[in-house]
């Protein structure tokens, strides 16, 4: 199993920084100056950054059950958020995500089972007293208050003077870059800015844990993409505890420490993003998660880390586990598309351990950045292979529809996983 | 506030309503069972008096008086009140329209009801109209009777069928009629088959808002009416003041009550197949 | 559809004519000297008369005022309390209040009328001001009700928790979120009533006793026992009044729900 490179004193911030190095990769130059600008010297969240001081707490949830009525939501849910940690709960609408954040916040209680915050029991505690703020996914912006006075509600509750109260508010603006938008009311704002004007609201208190609940979830895509990025650099200066909820796997693989794969009331599996993709718990996450060719397998023998199997739809095919499968079981053999390489000409000198099919392309689907061919294989099954175009003009010889071609994979990139998960 | 404390909230309108509306409605029952009084009130002993006296030929003759003159002013309401809402519905200049229909009711029902009499009266503006017009010779007696009583009620009913009926009509979504055009559906087949059935609720609502008021009317049969448009609220009046039979007034209030119970159940069932979310968070 | 809607637009205007009418020739015979409709000539006699010659008459419109703001606003306080508990709460009897307050809307007038008299008589409360005051709350507290919720209608649950979650107690949530927020049908809930107060007849007329004659009564017996002109004036004044007061309604919730 992967292990956390735990390093005392700061373990989530080695955590962070391969994520976001990961991150950065992918994005374009300016995009990349933008955020070195955000998180340069001089501001005073980096700063406390870099003095490595969390503010965050460590939320602890131990075997929790909700039931509504006879409908069981949560079913023994049970993990661990570390302090300062971005913690995402991913799963499909309806998995119980946001019944387990209104239980971290005190809306709703759980059945049986414990919410500990830095190993205080919570329970008892109601919601506004709790050190936890939500950002809703509504926003729940009060609408007859301004963007100031949305964000300086839980001070004016706290009775601040007026001076303390503008000071802080106007480093909260500035830190979801609302400048000059403190003074319209919450109509007169876009969707993006009443989501910042929610996060600075919810921040204000200095909660040891912010709960996000799909707060991207209403907007466009371009904008999301955006904000996503923003929320990861406000994480990163204020050090708070995230936990963020989202049904979108790409939200979540992108800027979460860990990922919580929710199905049907259970937590499915807990690991960092590039765990959850390449070594899904089960067949549902292995689904869920991006794209994936999945197949029931029979398990014929096992030669060290190799095994090979019998799929349906593709015949013998080779596998490396870390732990091998008992010979004889019934398991999932599970490929991405993007790991199948893809031509017209059989492939030559191929490493040994290489499985390789030939098919007919029954569709074959432009999408810019990279081409989705599926290939239909003469058992029948469509496999799915996907060819980036890392280069301008550069895809080899243009493969067409009816095409015949070989699709080929290493057997280190195959995958082996329990069928099924949480909905059995 | 939480859910909670919702019952602490409604505290003081449960009990200002139980205290002042639902006992005086079970007074009302019990009365109605109950032998009367010698100088109004009640004698309190246990009697039918008052449900025999209903079946009276004189009671049942102004109950089915009642009932036409409250059937015909509904219709004659709502046919006045869908064309014009549909027309405010698809107007540009709605908010205009609307104010047209809802400002003769900034005036005192009195007033307006005696403003028709003004028209109506022997000595009235329409009477001097055709008189002066050699239209007839000799004044019109157009009040003291049923038609005067209709011709009023629908007046005062117009703008509470309206707005319902403009309320809905305005969240019609119009493409399903263009939908139906386009299908092969007359002008007319597509109001009729396609519209209708979708502004159920607001006809209903303008009929239960038109029918219900002018069946307990009171004021109008009093004022415009004659002999032959004694209502049921005139019956109970009477019966309340001046014959001071209070069971025979209770027991006919009973039954106003249990009719509109009835309409209501009705109304419910048309709101309710039109299946309204709770508005959960989720 | 793009055809000219020539039907409905004929009735429309036929209604609106119908509706507004009467009032028009209100206004005129109000001007005119003669006691019929013939018209004779201009006179503000019945508007000076109105003003200087009737004291029963002003002495109506001081009890219906009373009685209009008095019970408008303890229907809009405690009505509004109650929009936000049928809102928002869960608890047990919710139904009930729910079907019951609406009840009086929906039953004849007459009917609050009867039961309330029946009713004051047969615990001997004398009638007068007060029992008016009790019939016309409960007539406002279905409207107050009704226009209040749906003011909420606009806003979910989750104001409300952002509230609580950002630190506010019960009395912070009610007072720096419901009510501002419900303001607006808070007011038009106000006026509402205060203009079904004003303009009632029938309950009024059912539990009203000796010195406790409303407007609506006052002008209910001088159409029936003698008709004089100087009704038409009071009505041309009360349509001044009501239409001054929409406006400065209108003004003031525009003003208040920016
Ligand atoms: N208050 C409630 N009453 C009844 N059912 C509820 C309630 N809240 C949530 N549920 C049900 O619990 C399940 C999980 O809901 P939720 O936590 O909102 O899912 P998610 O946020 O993952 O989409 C859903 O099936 C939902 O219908
Ligand atoms: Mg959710």
């Amino acid at each position: 199993m992967y292990q956390t490179p735990a390093i005392a004193g700061s373990p989530v911030l080695t955590v962070r920084k391969n994520v976001l190095t990961v991150r950065r990769n992918v994005l374009t130059h300016q995009r990349k100056r933008d955020i070195l600008v955000d998180v340069a010297p001089g501001r005073p969240n980096t700063r406390r950054r870099q003095s490595g001081k969390l503010k965050g707490s460590e939320v602890r949830i131990d075997g929790v059950d909700k039931a509504f009525g006879e409908f069981p939501a949560l079913i023994d849910v049970s993990l661990t958020v570390k302090k300062g940690e971005f913690f995402s709960l991913l799963g499909p609408s309806g998995c119980g995500k946001t019944t387990l954040l209104r239980i971290i916040a005190g809306f709703e209680t759980p059945d049986v089972g414990s919410v500990l915050i830095d190993d205080v029991d919570i329970l008892p505690i109601p919601p506004n007293r709790r050190h936890v703020n939500t950002v809703f996914q509504s926003y729940a912006l009060f609408p007859h208050l301004s963007v100031f006075e949305n964000i300086a509600f839980p001070l004016r509750l706290r009775g601040l003077g007026e001076k303390v109260v503008t000071q802080r508010v106007e480093s909260y603006i500035e830190l979801v870059r609302l400048h000059g938008q403190a003074r319209k009311m919450p109509s007169q704002i876009s969707g993006g800015q009443k989501q910042r004007v929610a996060i600075a609201r919810a921040l204000i208190n200095e909660p040891d844990v912010l709960l996000l609940d799909e707060p991207l979830s209403a907007l466009d895509a371009k904008l999301r993409q955006q904000l996503l990025i923003e929320l990861d650099t406000i994480h990163d200066s204020v050090g708070v505890t995230f936990i963020y909820v989202t049904h979108d796997q790409q939200e979540a693989l992108s800027v979460s420490d860990r990922v919580a794969v929710m199905n049907l009331g259970r937590v499915l599996q807990i690991g960092a993003p590039f765990e959850i993709y390449e070594q899904p718990a089960d067949e549902f996450v292995a689904n869920f998660i991006g794209d994936t060719n999945i197949q029931p397998a029979v398990v014929t023998s096992v030669e060290g880390e190799l095994s090979r199997l019998d799929a349906e739809g593709l015949g013998p095919v080779v596998v490396t586990c870390d732990v091998p499968p008992e010979p004889g079981h019934t398991v999932r053999h599970t490929i991405r598309p993007e790991k199948i390489r893809i031509s017209k000409k059989r492939p030559e000198g191929l490493a040994p351990n290489t499985n390789i099919l030939q098919g007919l392309v029954d569709e074959r689907i432009y999408s810019g950045f990279q081409s989705k061919f599926f290939v239909e294989l003469p058992s029948g099954y469509v496999i799915k292979a996907f060819q980036q175009h890392a280069r301008f003009l550069d895809d080899g010889p243009e493969i067409e529809w009816k095409d015949p071609v070989w699709v080929w994979w290493n057997a280190n990139d195959g995958y082996v996983v329990t069928p099924r998960g949480g909905d059995e | 506030m939480r859910n909670r404390s919702g019952g602490l909230y409604t505290a003081p309108v449960t009990v200002w309503i139980t205290v002042f509306f639902v006992v005086p409605l079970a007074i009302v029952v019990l009365y109605s069972f109950l032998e009367k009084g010698l100088y109004g009130g009640v004698r309190y002993r246990f009697s039918l008096d008052a449900y025999r006296a209903l079946a009276n030929p004189l009671i049942i003759r102004v109950a089915w008086t009642t009932f036409r003159i409250a059937l015909v002013s509904t219709i004659g309401t709502v046919l006045l009140a869908l064309p014009a809402a549909y027309y405010i519905a698809r107007s540009s200049r709605r908010t205009m329209l609307l104010v047209l229909i809802i400002v003769p009711f900034w005036t005192n029902f009195l007033i307006r009801v005696y403003a028709w009499m003004a028209i109506l009266g022997t000595n009235g503006f329409l009477n001097s109209i055709l008189l002066s017009l050699g239209i007839i010779g000799e004044p019109v007696r157009f009040l003291y009777n049923q038609w005067a009583v209709i011709v009023v009620l629908i007046y005062t009913s117009l703008p509470f069928a309206i707005l319902p009926l403009y309320a809905s009509i305005e969240k019609f979504d119009f493409t399903l009629i263009e939908a139906a055009r386009d299908l092969g559906a007359s002008r007319f087949a597509a109001i009729v088959r396609i519209m209708i059935p979708n502004i159920r609720a607001g006809i209903v609502t303008a009929i239960l808002f038109t029918f219900i008021p002018n069946f307990g009317e009171y004021a109008v049969p009093q004022l415009v009416g004659g002999r032959d448009s004694f209502m049921i609220g005139n019956v109970i009046a009477r019966e309340l003041t001046v014959t001071r039979n209070w069971p025979l007034a209770a027991a006919m209030a009973l039954i106003i009550t249990v009719i509109t119970a009835g309409g209501m159940v009705v109304y419910s069932a048309a709101n309710r197949t039109r299946g309204r979310g709770s508005g959960r968070r989720v | 559809m793009s055809t000219k809607s020539g039907f409905p637009r004929f009735v429309y205007i036929f209604v609106t004519f119908f509706l507004i009418a009467p009032l028009i020739v209100l206004v005129v015979a109000s001007f005119n000297a003669s006691r019929s409709m013939q018209w004779e000539r201009f006179s503000l006699e019945w508007y000076r008369r109105l003003f200087f010659q009737s004291r029963d008459l002003w002495r109506a419109v001081r009890n219906s005022v009373v009685i209009a703001l008095s019970s408008a606003t303890v229907a809009t306080i405690i009505g509004s309390l109650a929009a936000i508990g049928i809102r928002w709460g869960r608890f047990r009897l919710k139904s009930y209040v729910q079907t019951v307050t609406l009840m009086p809307l929906l039953l004849p007038e007459i009917i609050l009328g009867v039961s309330l008299l029946i009713f004051f008589a047969s615990i001997g409360v004398p009638l007068g001001l007060g029992t008016i005051f009790i019939a016309h709350t409960c007539f406002n507290l279905p409207f107050v009700i009704l226009i209040v919720l749906a003011r909420l209608e606009e806003f979910d649950f989750s104001i409300i928790e952002a509230a609580y979650d950002l630190g506010a107690r019960e009395r912070d949530t009610l007072i720096r979120v419901i009510v501002p927020v419900s303001m607006p049908g808070i007011l038009s809930a106000f006026l509402t009533a205060v203009t079904l107060s004003l303009e009632d007849f029938v309950i009024t007329f059912f539990v009203a006793g000796p010195g406790s004659t409303t407007l609506p009564l006052y002008v209910y017996s001088a159409i029936r026992f003698g008709v004089s002109p100087v009704i038409n004036a009071l009505s041309v004044v009360m349509i001044a009044v009501t239409v001054a007061l929409v406006l400065l309604a209108r003004n003031m919730l525009k003003y208040i729900a920016k």
